[in-house]
């Protein structure tokens, strides 16, 4: 089988080799064949003031046109150098020896520029910084504590991450991936601190990602995670460079893409995705209760409407009496049985939800009160819901939006439709099976190979101090376990700093 | 598998929403569908019959009926209701078994068995013994009030949860553990009833299957301060004159090797409510003569409640749990009893009136 595998490999590379064309010479003819039909690419023929022709190639929408006659075309002309390249002092200018590397460097905004009589290319790298200002984070937004978010340009990123750690060994590596984007990725870390292993595992997951199209982070996340068909994100979203530069600092990894104001840190696990960057800000007991009111209305979120559907279908026993008698009332003139009811309203409740965000901002408050006010006090008085379960579904749709990950939200209705599926088929049995299934599942996943559900499974019991609670900060003196980070000790310690 | 994940889980999950998820494992007891019962009134029929009786429906806004039946077995009236109701009468949610005091002369513990060995019913039962025609009540009450039976179930549930020593109150599990244990006899609240009115009387005393008296009033209380809560919000002692608040009670029993004599030490704290006695409590000596007079009065009061348990050769004090040794061999229920029965008894209390409450 393997012998198999590895002719076949072999036989690839062969092929490979035979396909590959020489390189081919870099020539205005070839530059005018590719640009053919593209409005915003300039083939420019100039002299310099001491009569050395030369020719500018670029794309005009790519380039900084300030710039571009400052620094490029201006000196070009006054330069009485032969060598008329080498007076432009402000810019990185690279020699290009074939059409495809000129192909590349014209795509990312460079200027192209040829010394006719010897035949030489060189490209200036003249990208238009056009980018919007840094503004709040929208996603993560906090009272207390840093306000600047990530814009869509990666040197602007890195460097809000390069002021908070000011570190040379903050280590960042270069990719590019999506066949048709080229879009720029940069792996960070913190060379001494982060796993080598994970940092491997990473690189060898994004050298390998094999698409055309990756605009977003979400795209690349999905080529990199372990567990592709899962409902929970297995790297971390977020556009807080304060978020990004802890989590460096406690041995994860981050990766900035171009074009996108979301970098992905990994390795994460199930608990990071109910972790906010205020949990920090906040004294550790208000921190820990906010946490955990976030775990209990996850919980909320998925189980009390399944529970309502379980308790009124199959288990009327375990209700208090007084609200059995609430409840019969409530219910006692409904056409549906209790399942299709909560399907009923969960889906009106989805289709609002998602309404409401795709709408503009003005817009989104009329459909909130059409969709809280107008539906749910109408389907009552009209008899097709309980107001117990209009209850019941504001409080669980409020309780799913109290996750700070907006993709757990998301997946937190799916979970929830599932496990009202069977809850209303075997009743509490269903609910205990799904919570089975769903720990099962979460343990089973992991995240750049690192488990998911650590610190509860695998035990880290230190880890713990950071989990459900988040003790005070200078409490915390190790660096999460299950990340294997190669300086254990947040803090300098008497014999030895930074003991293994 | 691949045939398994393309079509059988897709038709799988089909089927089971477009049949609205209902399952054929699973009782179906959607609450529209279903008539709770909160309470059975259990009474002795005619030819040796039982007569159940309860109240449905339970929702609010409904009309009331009182449903009766004459009935062998316990199950044969759950089905029969059935047969008389628009809707199934479920025994999840029984809260409450009101036994009539002729029933439960003749027989208690085989009908608690039946209920307890159902595994709908819930374990917060609360059983309780009545004296007259409850039924006669309920057909009164039932329109004056709309949900009587959830107002009683309330009202024991408070009186549970609260522990002021008010009445004793039993649940099925409570009454069940000492049947089955060889030094305690179970005991149940005894209410009287009559068309108008619904009134806590005092413990009935229970000797295994059999109903064989009740105490009341002041025994009652000696009974609370004894064996059951050893609290009570409000003693009063009208003899004296005066009335205690929050006593608790310590109680020390004490059994000689001989199986002779029984000393029963009890500490008693508590304060002064009221007084409207001759004495002047403010005077140290005076308030010690009033200390000595409630103590003598407690412990004659208590004397009496110990006899009348060892005429009724009955054991809801758990006296005989005082003759366990490590080293001796348990003796039996009989011969304990029959000890028991001549047992002298000395009791002693140690009253502390809390000054502050002057």
């Amino acid at each position: 089988m393997f012998w198999k595998k590895k002719k076949a490999a072999t036989s690839q590379e062969e092929k490979e080799k035979k396909t590959s064309v020489p390189h081919e010479a870099v020539t205005l003819e070839a530059f005018k064949k590719i640009t053919a039909k593209m409005d915003d690419a300039e083939i420019v023929q100039r002299q310099t003031n001491s009569g050395i022709p030369f020719s500018l190639v670029y794309i005009q929408t790519l380039i900084d046109h300030e710039r571009f006659n400052e620094s490029i075309v201006n000196p070009i002309i006054h330069s009485t150098n032969k060598q008329f390249v080498q007076c432009i002092a402000t810019c990185k200018v690279i020699k290009v020896s074939s059409m495809e590397e000129a192909k590349n460097h014209l795509l990312i905004g460079c200027v192209l520029v040829q010394d006719v009589e010897k035949n030489e290319w060189w490209a200036i790298k003249l990208e238009n910084p056009l980018s919007r200002a840094i503004e709040n984070s929208e996603t993560e937004t906090i009272v207390y504590g840093p306000k600047d978010s990530f814009t869509e340009r990666v040197e602007h990123n890195l460097y809000m991450i390069r002021r908070r750690l000011p570190l040379t060994e903050l280590k960042t590596e270069k990719f590019q991936v999506g066949s048709l984007t080229k879009t720029q990725v940069q792996l960070l870390y913190i060379e001494g601190i982060a796993n080598p292993d994970i940092v491997d595992i990473a690189r060898k997951n994004i050298s390998e990602v094999n698409f055309d199209l990756i605009l977003e982070s979400s795209n690349l996340s999905a080529f990199m995670d372990d567990h592709t068909n899962s409902l929970f994100p297995q790297s971390l979203q977020t556009d807080r460079p304060d978020s990004c530069a802890y989590s460096l600092g406690l041995g994860k990894l981050v990766i900035l893409l171009g074009n996108t104001p979301f970098a992905l840190i990994a390795p994460i696990t199930f608990f990071h995705l109910f972790q906010s960057p205020e949990d920090y800000v906040h004294r550790w007991v208000i921190a820990s209760f906010l946490r955990t009111l976030r775990y209990l209305s996850f919980l909320i979120a998925i189980l009390l409407i399944p529970l309502y559907v379980a308790l009124a279908t199959h288990h009327y026993q375990m209700i208090p009496l007084q609200i059995l008698y609430v409840m019969m009332e409530s219910r006692s003139k409904l056409p549906f049985t209790p399942f299709w009811e909560a399907l009923i309203m969960m889906v009106i409740i989805e289709i609002i939800k998602e309404a409401s965000l795709r709408m503009p901002t003005k817009t989104s408050q009329t459909i909130g009160i059409i969709g809280g006010i107008v539906i749910g006090q109408a389907a009552v008085e009209a008899g097709f819901a309980s107001k117990v379960l209009i209850v019941l579904v504001g409080i669980s749709a409020i309780a799913s939006f109290l996750v700070p990950n907006y993709l757990v939200t998301k997946a937190t209705t799916v979970i929830q439709f599932l496990f009202l599926i069977l809850s209303s088929f075997i009743g509490i049995l269903g609910i205990a099976l799904g919570l089975i299934l769903l720990l099962a599942h979460l343990n089973g996943l992991s995240s750049l190979k690192q488990p998911f559900f650590a610190p509860v499974a695998p035990l880290h019991w230190k880890d713990w101090n950071d989990l459900f609670v988040r003790i005070p900060l200078p409490w915390i003196k190790q660096r999460p376990q299950y990340l294997q980070p190669l300086q254990k000790w947040r803090v300098k310690r008497r014999r030895g700093s930074n003991e293994q | 598998m691949r045939y398994i994940k393309r079509v059988i889980l897709p038709l799988l999950c089909c089927v089971l929403v477009l049949s609205g998820c209902s399952s054929p494992f699973v009782e179906d007891n959607t609450v529209e569908e279903v008539a709770p019962v909160t309470f059975w009134s259990l009474n002795k029929g005619e030819n040796g019959k039982l007569e159940i009786t309860t109240l449905v429906p339970p929702i609010m806004n409904e009309k009331k009926r009182l449903f009766t039946l004459d009935v062998d077995l316990l199950k044969q009236g759950k089905k029969e209701f059935n047969l008389k109701f628009y809707r199934e009468l479920k025994l999840g949610q029984l809260r409450m078994l009101l036994i009539n005091e002729n029933l439960a002369k003749k027989e208690v513990i085989s009908l608690i068995n039946t209920i307890l060995s159902d595994p709908d019913v819930s374990p917060r039962l609360y059983l309780v013994l009545v004296k007259g025609n409850f039924e006669e009540y309920l057909e009164k009450e039932k329109n004056e009030k709309k949900n009587l039976d959830y107002f009683l179930y309330r009202m024991f549930r408070h009186y549970e949860r609260r522990n002021q020593g008010e009445m004793t109150i039993v649940n099925i599990h409570e009454f069940m553990e000492k049947v089955y244990s060889p030094y305690s006899d179970p005991v149940l609240p005894i209410f009287k009833v009559n068309e108008k009115k619904f009134t806590y009387e005092g413990t009935a005393f229970f000797k295994k299957n059999d109903y064989v008296g009740s105490v009341k009033d002041m025994e009652d209380q000696m009974f609370q301060l004894l064996a059951n809560d050893h609290y009570l919000k409000n003693l009063p002692l009208s003899p004296l004159k005066v009335s205690l608040g929050q006593v608790r009670s310590r109680v020390h029993m004490k059994v000689d090797r001989n199986y002779k004599t029984l000393s029963i030490k009890v500490h008693v704290k508590g304060r002064i409510d009221e007084y409207r006695g001759h004495r002047n409590i403010l005077s140290s000596s005076e308030m010690r003569k009033l200390n000595k007079d409630i103590e003598s009065y407690l412990q004659g009061q208590s004397m009496d409640l110990v006899k009348k348990t060892q005429k009724l050769k009955a054991e809801p004090l758990e006296v005989g749990a005082h003759t366990l040794s490590p080293l001796l061999q348990p003796m039996s229920r009989k011969e304990w009893l029959n000890y028991y029965e001549n047992m002298k008894v000395k009791v002693d209390y140690i009253v502390k009136i809390e000054p502050l409450s002057l």
